[in-house]
């Protein structure tokens, strides 16, 4: 056996299902946290918003997404969907329509990876008191080399059962698989009740029976169905050469798989140490603004390192030491993909999660402070601006180095370690050849985005829609997110141009009369009942009125009696010569938007 | 041609192209260099839809622009000018850190648009102040700033399209007056449709100037919308 068709080393795997779901579930359960706790700080009432949150983990438990069908959605489509919405019909790949049709109660709400990247870093805590070494292939996902802490744990079996005790006792719902490699280890945990162990040496007999569809590329699977391949058993029979020939570099790829080979065989060179890099902050930094920035020019650094060499990583993994001495490192899912940008984001994924996850084992069990995922940096940012810049900074200081570092002062140390090398397939030019401007634009975002959290920081994207607040959909910098609406429908009723220069986010209470100052109403057949005369927007003075346009009747959403909204636009110019989009609806006016 | 006079020409041409972000070809008659200069502060005292018009040409021509504590800026209108949302960065709510954002945005962006909460502190300004200088960009503050290099603001505007309950609104005629210090004392001014009729920026006649009134077909959206 050649060394390239090595057995892979023994993976064991931990699969959260539905993960997009329970981090879903998690961001809903802190809105309604900030919603309910009025009188404590930000961070309490979030808090408190964690325990329904959590419910949703134990699995048994009535929690509130149990009952809620809850689906996440990506480009339309239903990525993931609870368990109650599962028992309605809804399944993965569906239209929202469809989903809709066969769960009308279902709640919808957009994917945000870097949402569940935040949450799943409680997991990886529980996971790294038992291995320090663990890979995330994606959230929701994650897998460790089994040999070491087999032994110390006293055999696979012991080690399975006691991390699914540990992570039940913290409200996780997870499968544990083992099996050799990590293609082989995620479907021996998608597999049974709750995940099975695959006997070292069973996993091509275990890999056989299973069907092509576990390739997850829907391509190769439904190619090789048509070849009356059904099984990857019957897959891995072909000669290696013929399935390459055949079906190309990604068949070569599934080949390997189906084999229970690694994907790649990789490259078994020594890194040598020039590839990693590392930089020290003196003295440490309590903050995880600068290490966020460094991290930025160090995955540029180590990209170019390996650039130099044509080599790829497969995974890099980012070391954090504290000013205790201790280094806590994570691994991420690389593949020669990630731009340093994305490091840095990976970089600040961890160190918001240990900002939540490390306040001590008892209070996150009790699933406090998770709604407070995303925020970290948010809350500094807010105590700064009340107390002014240097109290702020100081602030800043004590909060960060108390969350980040778990009370042990601040970080020492940045390194990133490329992991698993393999040689690049002249992939690098056209994602790291970045537009110089554009990576100036980020580091920037990123400052901002540092000083006063993730979704401070905007993007704006247009999208469709009738009124003007509805036209643009904002996204986070860094963000990848479809718009609200498609911008490229014809929507009927929309304002015609040009479009006010002014969108008040909350339109502004307003009043309108007539000539004899009494209010100006519409009727049901979008009749104006008087000449509207006189404006008064917000707190301002009367206006009065020297034209007007309207009514312009809108009805959105009729057949959804909860959404559904009946509105009348007008248009009007006041004798100071500014020009409104003034709308009524259930008997009040609104500003929505001015157009100086 | 008096050979002195030829290389003065071509010496500010030079300049033209180094140090000075464009603008919209209408407005380059209130700007003495012909463009917004690199490491100066535009004040606008109105705001509104003049600012985004000043950014408009510069980020049409490639340079980001990032926008600080306007959260009701209406986007929309901002591409109507020519600003290209693809290049925008927004900042809505800074709060008191707004120095410290507009600093950090001033590296990495070429434009940086704010709305100074208040009548921003001596020390303050001149942080801010300073980091534009060293990164070469271009302020435009929507509101007063002591000691902008230009000032522009509307002087007379008179919105077109719309009497007593029919048409809707057309156009904006404004008239624009520009100052400044130093090359840009001599003040300057301009006609303009701001918006036009396709929300762009167009010259207008400096007379009482009306667009083509309204015809019946076109009064709006359709009147009976069903959809969502």
């Amino acid at each position: 056996m050649s060394v390239a068709d090595r057995r892979p080393p023994r993976v064991l795997v931990i699969w959260c299902p539905d993960w997009p779901v329970v981090a879903a579930g998690e961001g809903v359960a802190a809105g309604a946290g900030v919603a309910v706790g009025t009188g404590g700080g930000p961070g309490a009432a979030v808090g408190t918003g964690g325990g329904p949150g959590v419910a949703v983990g134990t699995g048994g438990g009535p929690g509130a997404n149990r009952t809620m069908p809850l689906a996440v959605l990506a480009a339309g489509r239903v990525v993931a969907c609870s368990e109650s919405a599962r028992e309605d019909g809804v399944r993965r790949g569906q239209r929202v329509r469809e989903a809709q049709y066969h769960c009308p109660d279902l709640v919808a709400v957009p994917r945000d990876e870097g949402q569940e990247a935040r949450v799943f870093e409680q997991v990886l805590a529980v996971v790294e008191e038992f291995c320090p070494r663990v890979e995330v292939p994606r959230p929701g996902l994650c897998a460790l080399g089994v040999r070491g802490p087999a032994r110390y744990f006293g055999g696979e079996d012991a080690l399975a059962g006691k991390l699914a005790a540990a992570l039940a006792e913290h409200g996780f719902a997870c499968r544990i698989g083992i099996a050799d490699g990590l293609f082989a280890g995620e479907l021996a945990a998608r597999a049974g009740h709750s995940g099975i162990v695959v006997p070292p040496g069973g996993t091509p007999r275990f890999l056989a029976a299973q069907p092509v569809t576990a390739l997850e590329s829907a391509e190769m699977a439904d190619l090789l169905t048509r070849l009356g391949l059904r099984t990857l058993g019957e897959f891995a029979a072909l000669p290696a050469a013929s399935a390459a020939n055949r079906f190309g570099a990604a068949g070569a790829v599934a080949h390997r798989l189906a084999r229970g080979l690694e994907p790649r065989p990789l490259a078994t060179r020594v890194p040598p140490a020039a590839l990693s890099v590392a930089l020290e902050f003196d003295p440490p930094v309590p903050q995880a603004e600068p290490v966020i920035f460094a991290a930025k020019g160090l995955a540029e650094q180590m990209h170019a390192g390996l650039r130099d060499r044509g080599l790829a990583c497969v995974r890099v993994e980012v070391a954090v030491t504290g000013s205790d001495g201790r280094e806590r490192a994570r691994l991420w899912r690389h593949d020669g993909l990630l731009s340093a940008l994305a490091v840095a984001e990976r970089v600040r994924w961890q160190l918001d999660g240990w900002h939540v996850g490390r306040p001590g084992g008892a209070t996150r069990a009790t699933g406090d402070a998770t709604g407070a995922t995303g925020d970290a940096t948010g809350a500094t940012g807010d105590a700064t601006g009340e107390a002014g810049d240097a109290t702020g900074e100081a602030g800043d200081a004590a909060g960060e180095a108390g969350d980040i570092t778990g009370g042990v002062g601040g970080i020492t140390m940045l390194r990133l370690v490329p992991d698993q090398l393999v040689r690049d397939h002249g992939r690098q030019l056209g994602l790291w050849g970045e537009d110089q401007a554009e990576d100036r634009v980020a580091r920037a975002a990123i400052r901002v985005q540092a000083m006063l959290g993730h979704e401070a920081v905007t993007h704006p994207v247009i999208s469709g829609g009738r009124s003007p607040a509805e036209q643009v959909t904002l996204v986070p910098f860094g963000d990848a997110r479809p718009p609200r609406f498609p911008p490229d429908r014809p929507w009927p009723g929309s304002i015609p141009v040009p479009a006010p220069a002014t969108v008040y986010p909350d339109p502004l209470p307003a009043r309108v009369t007539d000539a004899s100052g009494a209010p100006a109403t519409v009727t049901g057949r979008a009749c104006v009942s008087a000449a509207p005369a006189r404006l008064t927007a917000g707190t301002g003075p009367p206006l009065p009125i020297i034209a007007w346009a309207g009514p312009w009747p809108v009805t959105e959403w009729w057949w959804e009696p909860e959404k559904a909204r009946r509105r009348a636009r007008f248009q009007m110019i006041t004798d100071d010569e500014n020009a409104w989009l003034v709308t009524l609806e259930d008997g009040r006016w609104f500003v929505e938007a001015s157009y100086d | 041609m008096h050979p002195g006079i030829s290389q003065v020409v071509v010496a500010s041409a030079a300049q033209t192209c180094d140090s000075v972000l464009p603008v919209l070809s209408v407005l380059r008659d209130l700007f003495p260099q012909g463009g917004l200069q690199r490491g100066s502060v535009v004040a606008v005292p109105g705001g509104g839809l003049l600012s985004l018009a000043i950014v408009a040409g510069a980020s049409a021509a490639g340079a980001w622009c990032a926008v600080v504590g306007q959260p009701e800026l209406g986007v929309r209108a901002a591409v109507g000018v020519g600003v290209d949302p693809g290049r925008m960065l927004l900042v809505g709510a800074p709060g008191e850190r707004w120095p410290q954002v507009t600093a950090a945005l001033l590296d990495g962006c070429e434009l940086v648009l704010i709305c100074p909460p208040a009548q921003p502190a001596p020390h303050v300004k001149r942080h801010v102040e300073g980091t534009l200088q060293r990164a070469g960009g271009v302020l435009v503050v929507a509101g007063d700033w002591a000691g902008a290099q230009a000032r522009l603001w509307v002087a007379t505007q008179q919105w077109a399209g719309m009497s007593q309950g029919h048409g809707r609104l057309r156009g904006r005629r404004v008239h624009v007056l520009a100052t400044g210090r130093g090359a840009a004392a001599r003040p300057a001014q301009r006609w303009l449709w701001l918006p036009g009729p396709d929300g762009g920026v167009t010259p207008a006649d400096p007379g009482i100037g009306g667009l083509a009134a309204p015809t019946q077909d076109d009064t709006g959206p359709a009147v009976a919308v069903i959809a969502g």
